[in-house]
């Protein structure tokens, strides 16, 4: 028998909410480095464990049998930066397919010094639960009284019933949101951290499990070589603090993305009406710099776990209506969802609504493009007041938070807009459908406005996953790829995409944040392999992250995903009209983007289906044979 | 942006918002500094000019000959690539903006 790694708990937590069992199911050595964790375990739990019977379709979201798997990785709970991951995997209501989003925090941790390495959720409760964990003891508690309080109140609550607080209590939860099956409902926890993408909230509602509560665990979590962990970790943190981009993330986390991608015209505007952040009422640039953004609030720490960047911040609004009241400092993508997406450029109002979106549990990203299409339908006369119930203008802040909590009750119009931005739109039809920025898979893009970042679009629409499944480039140079290609050049963009393509995967599979592992793929793999013992090289960790990509793209067309599906929506696709990308029609080369990704990551342009030559040289033989039966 | 009165002699270069860490400033605001249009000036000589003169620009922006990850060029705020490349010639009226590469993505 193979002995169990260094860096693993050495279980799995099977929860079945039907039956109300918890188990503890000792997870075989010999797999752990084939699967690693997060996506890398989620993505195979979903491929074995979702089939309908006979193997041909897949369970869909709301089915009981799908499975919500709570995961971590090798490097969760050791002193390495951001290692408190979680990565939700799951078959969301947005695509109807496999997801995989993460967040941060204490989860990770907490759950791995509890024993366990991911938590498999299947099955519905009768009655609303929380599910506890404190080492051994792992109980499905009555949550009736938590009904309805939003994800900050029901970690309050949950606090004040242990008597606990802090790292000391880890808790993932969903609003109103979750709780009314809303498609991009969101898991939020440890006050601002989000698993945000593909309604992962929103199937935790489904089996009408209101929260996870992990105690900060007393187990051992041994590590295969600790000093080579910590040379590993010294590492990395010197390369995010001197690292010529990566510093900025270890300064100001992804507060200067506002700036930046305003002058390079990536910065979604009016629901993608414009670029000009002069179109914004009381837009001034020079307030949106990292440095004023932070200025402009009080803040409190909010580190995750081992974390020594400066990234994390609760703020505390300085003056205004809203004086004094704490708000986690939102991401890029909330000043963009909650902002500028929207038409606002009030910095308190824009913070505070970020967070309002957290406490309902609502996709931030979604949230932004389905306000700005509503308020572009209402000046438009799409959607008229009467349908609405009132007048949503462009920067309505107020206004846009009456909408979330239509949104998150499904009151009235807000039953339709929970659906989502596609599902809505195509509810609405006409011109009002033109207007709304989504994928054809059901989804919605990243807070960027992907027309002048196309790499980003081909990665969304082509992803498995429901988001970026091979996100920004790190150290391009590092995997072969070259440091920059001409961002309008159609062939070029997919080339570097499908080049890049494993590295996140591999990165979401450790139990490590996103942005504390912006660093080389060598250093990762240094801190694995002292974590583990193993030898692990930037090649295994590439040909791992395709490895799981294929699995994930394997489930997604057992779930119906189609190439056909492949495509931006119409104003999502779209020629910018002003701003520095002003004329670039992506959708002119759209399809020459996708003969060239097909290409070169080895898959079947006309089924979707990976290669069996491009299956068996990941080790997938049997997956070739599942997706291609003789012909494999 | 062409910016009228530039005179034939510089090339006003926009260094935006981070990259002023690499030329002595916060992380902030822009610097402008105005480099020598000398015959034959092309996207590449003036950038090597002025990274000359400043060692944390120069490891940023530069991987070998070519440009790195770490920053974007953009020549009258279009990315380098859509109208010029690195060794287009520049004329009076151009401006040069460096603009940190993103790294977000949450």
């Amino acid at each position: 028998m193979t002995a169990r790694p260094g860096g693993f708990a050495g279980n799995l937590l099977r929860v079945d909410l039907t039956r109300r069992t918890c188990r503890a199911e000792p997870w075989a050595p010999e797999t752990m480095r084939e699967l690693l964790g997060g996506v890398g375990l989620g993505a195979m739990i979903l491929y074995r464990e979702t089939a309908t019977k006979g193997g041909k379709g897949n369970v869909a979201w709301d089915h009981p049998d799908n499975r919500l798997v709570l995961g971590t990785g090798p490097l969760a709970g050791l002193p390495v930066w951001g290692t408190g991951g979680l990565t939700v995997c799951t078959i969301g209501p947005g695509t109807n397919g496999p997801t995989s989003t993460q967040a941060n925090g204490f989860f990770g941790t907490n759950l791995k010094y509890c024993g366990y390495d991911a938590i498999i959720i299947h099955g519905q409760a009768k009655d609303w639960v929380y599910l506890y964990i404190n080492d051994d003891v792992v109980e499905l508690r009555d949550a009736r009284a938590l009904m309805g309080l939003d994800t900050w109140d029901t970690q309050g609550a949950l606090y004040q019933e242990t008597g606990l607080a802090g790292h000391q209590l880890s808790v993932y939860s969903i609003g109103p949101a979750g709780e009314n099956l809303v498609r991009f409902a969101a898991i939020q926890g440890d006050y601002g951290h989000v698993a945000s993408k593909n309604g992962c909230g929103a199937v935790m509602g489904k089996k009408r499990l209101k929260a996870v509560a992990i105690v900060k665990g007393t187990k051992a979590l041994h590590a295969a070589d600790p000093r080579g962990v910590v040379q590993a970790a010294d590492e990395m943190a010197h390369d995010l603090r001197t690292d010529p981009s990566a510093r900025s993330l270890y300064e100001y986390g992804t507060l200067p993305g506002v700036v930046n991608l305003s002058k390079m015209g990536a910065l979604p505007i009016k629901n993608y009406t414009t670029n000009l952040t002069s179109n914004v009422a009381g837009a001034d640039l020079s307030a949106w710099e990292a440095p004023k953004l932070r200025e402009n609030f009080d803040h409190r720490g909010h580190q995750c776990n081992a974390c020594g960047m400066h990234h994390c911040h609760m703020s505390v609004i300085k003056q205004g209506d809203r004086k004094g009241a704490i708000v986690d400092e939102p991401e890029y993508e909330g000043w963009s969802g909650c902002g500028w997406a929207i038409g606002s450029a009030d910095r308190d109002g824009v913070a505070w609504l970020n967070t309002e979106c957290d406490r309902a549990c609502v996709d931030v990203n979604e949230w932004g493009w389905l306000c700005g299409w509503v308020m572009e339908c209402q000046e438009k006369g799409y959607i008229t007041r009467e349908q609405l119930g009132f007048e949503l203008k462009w920067g309505d802040v107020k206004g846009a938070h009456r909408l979330l909590q239509m949104v998150s009750r499904r009151e009235g119009l807000g039953n339709v807009l929970a659906e989502g931005v596609k599902r809505a739109a195509e509810k609405l039809g006409g011109p009002a459908k033109e207007c709304a920025i989504y994928i054809e898979k059901g989804a919605t893009p990243r807070g960027h406005d992907h027309r002048a970042r196309w790499e980003e679009m081909l990665d969304t629409c082509t992803s498995s996953t429901a988001t970026m499944e091979t996100g920004n480039p790190v150290h391009p140079t590092e995997i072969g790829q070259p440091a920059r290609v001409n961002p309008f050049d159609g062939e070029q963009v997919a080339k570097y995409v499908a080049g890049l393509r494993g590295r996140r995967s591999f990165e979401d599979s450790l139990g490590i944040c996103i942005f504390t592992s912006r660093t080389r793929l060598e250093y990762l793999c240094r801190a694995l392999s002292a974590a583990t013992g193993w030898a692990f090289t930037v090649d295994e960790a590439l040909r791992f992250g395709r490895r799981t990509a294929a699995i994930n793209r394997a489930t997604a067309l057992r779930c119906g995903h189609t190439g056909a599906m492949e495509y931006p929506s119409t104003r999502y696709g779209s020629t910018p009209v002003d701003g520095p990308a002003k004329g670039q029609a992506i959708r002119a080369q759209w399809e020459r983007m996708l003969d060239t990704w097909y290409a070169e990551v080895g898959f079947d342009r006309k089924t979707g289906r990976p290669w069996p030559k491009t299956l068996k040289g990941l080790g997938l033989d049997w997956l070739a044979k599942d997706l291609w039966g003789k012909k494999a | 942006m062409h910016r009228a009165g530039t005179t034939a002699a510089t090339i006003p270069v926009e260094v935006a918002s981070w990259v002023t860490k690499f030329v002595g400033g916060d992380g902030s605001g822009r610097r402008v500094m105005d480099e020598p249009l000398t015959p034959g000036a092309t996207v590449r000589s003036v950038l090597e000019s002025l990274s000359a003169r400043f060692p944390e620009l120069q490891r940023a922006l530069w991987h070998g000959k070519e440009l790195g990850e770490h920053i974007e060029v953009l020549v009258n705020d279009a990315v380098l690539g859509v109208e010029h490349t690195l060794d287009s010639p520049l004329r009076p009226g151009d401006q040069i903006t460096l603009l940190a590469q993103f790294m977000g993505g949450e």
